[in-house]
């Protein structure tokens, strides 16, 4: 039987990467995994943030049934880890996201849990790099390979580097742009004083967080690029599937913002994801629109497991049986880093190159054609002849998905 | 104080245990047999209720086998050459000398691979490292495997081992919990064949510290400081500085590296990321 790992980089926008487009590249190593790898082109994830980002990939459900404005993980979502760990499938994860520590619920069903919580971080830091993240994934990973080499493992990797606040090493920035010499202090200064109050009024000022997003870019590549040549070290290259995804992106005053909030905006909800299957050798691309929610059941497909009813979506392999015509995501439309009781949800549904946002809060809605309108900045829901049409669909999403 | 309940149910533990040591004896000779003995509370658990398990059965007591990884704490060693002298028992001390040589017994030091020996070189391409050098770390991914599982497989193969009792224990780590009393290693590549005994698995941290106190087994005075589990030297951490391990939340912190996993640890993270 085959193993699967999942790579996670926290805020990476599917922009950021080469192979999705990004001149000059900062993901080289990721870039050549996409050469033999299918490449998802619509990958939505299901919330613009974290929190309303990985109950989707993790457990296969919406925010709201997650357990809504709340941190813990619902005892009712099951993660899908415990199947796996229920059929014998060794599981292990490994991350620095403190939204999903063992405290607010995510260390069920993993033989082995790695949240960092224990660890001292710095203001500047606040998260353990991609490097410890590797050596206690990868020690896991040997160990096991050298006690059971016959049970098969998932293993979930998560990289919190790409995520501010951006002060990231002189070596990356130096790749980025040589010319510039700032130090941590001032890189740090700005994370409290423009990116926390959102001040996108400076476009000068924002390209100069995107070089250090950028930088930070770079150095996560690098880190993925250590894994991998660990796993080859290993010699599970040829029998382990590697699917990459980040769980949102990262805003950079395209739409007035900057930083990940409650914004169903490309920026934030447009995802990398690629599936690195040793039995599909060469490229292939897939242009579906899929979302984060079908995560959970491609693992269980990929290990050869039904389908479970307990999670949502479906799985995205083989790719000629994917027939979802659509997906949807909901989060809290909150514009800070901090969320309010009075900060009203929003939710989003897209087919093909439609986009269509619902508001809460005003009751707004906006509609969006990406194909001729990539930086999504024309409503049309005021004239386009499908507005009714997709309107409706969205409001069985979200009754469907359980409302409010 | 323990009460009367409390006390039956530490000596059901240890008449669980003294039933694997039975196990052992039934398979084994007593030359061949090692008790693992880190100095450390549960393999002194092992050791002690080996002890009491000899006697009543009117049998010999197997010899011991620790390791020194190189970065051990004094307190370790003089707690494990006091009590093997005090109870009799015949300890067996296990290093990579090699290793230790080549790193100038020097903590931190680079090891040129090519100065190890060939046994040492082909033990790090089995582990799938292709490394030049190294820095000597006890318990880093290469510094573990050398320094004691190398050292373990050595000494089965030259003492010609073929059961070991060890202090492992159920709840220790989420890893743990499968693990059976009895376990048949096969012969490895470099690992000669041998059967592990776990008779402590059932214990929990809190047995074992209500186990120790209650019958006045010794231990290392390092737990009265603080610490909750000794490995290296510099790898161990106190968990709660000042306070004896038995006197700690052991039901809700966890045992190894002072674990804070609680609610004001992730606020604080998400404090620093700007989310509260």
């Amino acid at each position: 039987m085959r193993n699967v790992i999942l790579l996670t980089i926290d805020a990476l926008r599917k922009d950021a990467l080469g192979c999705y487009g990004a001149a000059p590249s900062r993901t080289p190593f990721i870039d050549s995994l996409a050469a033999r790898a299918i490449r998802f082109d619509r990958c939505q994830s299901v919330g613009p943030y974290t929190q309303a980002s990985f109950p989707g990939i993790l457990t296969g459900s919406y925010y709201f049934e997650s357990g809504l404005r709340q941190r813990q993980l619902s005892p009712q979502r099951t993660i899908v880890s415990e199947p796996l760990k229920q059929n014998g499938i060794a599981t292990a994860g490994f991350h620095s996201n403190p939204y999903m520590c063992g405290f607010f619920g995510w260390d069920r069903g993993w033989d082995m849990f790695y949240d960092s919580m224990e660890e001292e971080v710095s203001d500047m830091v606040p998260y353990m790099l991609g490097n410890t993240i590797n050596t206690k994934a990868l020690e896991w990973l040997g160990a096991h390979v050298d006690r059971s080499p016959e049970t098969p493992f998932f293993l979930w990797a998560h990289y919190m580097d790409v995520h501010e606040p951006y002060v990231p090493g002189q070596s990356y920035v130096d790749c980025v742009d040589p010319t510039l010499k700032m130090g941590q202090d001032e890189m740090f200064a700005l994370f409290k004083s423009v990116i926390l109050p959102r001040d996108a009024t400076d476009p000068g000022r924002n390209g100069l967080l995107r070089k250090l997003y950028d930088a930070h870019v770079l150095e996560v590549d690098n880190y993925v690029r250590g894994f991998f040549a660990r796993l080859d070290q290993l010699g599970l290259r040829d029998n382990t599937v590697v699917i990459i995804t980040s769980d949102h992106g990262d805003e950079f005053g395209e739409h007035g913002g900057l930083s990940h909030d409650g914004k169903m905006i490309s920026e934030l909800i447009n995802v990398p994801l690629l599936v690195v299957d040793p039995e599909i050798p060469g490229a292939t691309v897939c242009d579906t629109v899929v979302s984060g929610i079908d995560i959970p059941q491609t693992i269980l497909h990929l290990f050869g497991m039904d389908r479970d009813a307990r999670f949502r979506g479906e799985s995205l392999l083989p790719l000629d049986r994917y027939a979802v015509p659509g997906c949807y995501g909901e989060a809290i439309g909150k514009l800070t880093h901090k969320m309010k009781d009075t900060d009203q949800p929003v939710f989003f549904y897209q087919e093909e190159d439609l986009r269509i946002v619902h508001r809460v809060e005003g009751n707004s809605w906006q509609l969006y054609d990406l194909g001729t309108d990539p930086g999504q900045q024309t409503n049309t829901i005021a004239d386009a002849p499908v507005a009714e049409e997709m309107k409706e669909k969205l409001e069985a999403k979200i009754s469907e998905a359980g409302g409010v | 104080m323990l009460d009367e309940s409390r006390i039956q149910e530490l000596n059901g533990k240890i008449v669980k245990s003294k039933e694997i040591f039975l196990q052992a004896y039934d398979r084994f000779s007593v030359e061949d047999m090692r008790l693992i003995w880190s100095g450390g509370k549960d393999s002194t658990l092992v050791a002690w209720i080996c002890l009491r398990f000899c006697e009543e059965n009117n049998v010999a007591v197997p010899k011991a086998f620790t390791i020194d990884e190189g970065d051990a704490f004094e307190e370790i060693d003089t707690f494990l050459h006091k009590y093997a002298a005090e109870w009799n028992i015949e300890l067996d001390w296990g290093r990579n000398e090699d290793v230790l040589k080549a790193a100038n017994y020097t903590l931190n030091a680079d090891v040129n691979v090519s100065d190890l020996n060939e046994r040492n070189q082909s033990e790090i391409k089995r582990i799938g490292l292709d490394l030049e050098k190294f820095p000597f770390e006890a318990e880093s991914f290469v510094g573990n495997h050398l320094m004691k599982t190398v050292v373990f497989n050595t000494y089965l193969e030259e003492s010609g081992t073929k059961a070991v009792f060890q202090g492992l224990r159920w709840d220790e780590q989420p890893t743990r919990t499968k693990d059976d009393y009895v376990d048949d290693v096969p012969a490895g590549e470099l690992t000669p064949a041998h059967t592990r005994f776990k008779p402590i698995l059932h214990f929990t941290e809190r047995d074992i510290w209500d186990t120790t106190r209650y019958f006045k087994i010794p231990y290392c005075p390092l737990y009265e400081q603080g610490y909750r589990s000794l490995g290296a030297k510099t790898t161990s951490n106190i968990a709660e500085a000042g306070v004896p391990a038995w006197e700690q939340d052991l039901e809700n912190t966890v045992e190894r590296a002072g674990r804070r996993q609680d609610k004001e640890a992730a606020m604080e993270r998400l404090r620093k990321l700007g989310y509260m």
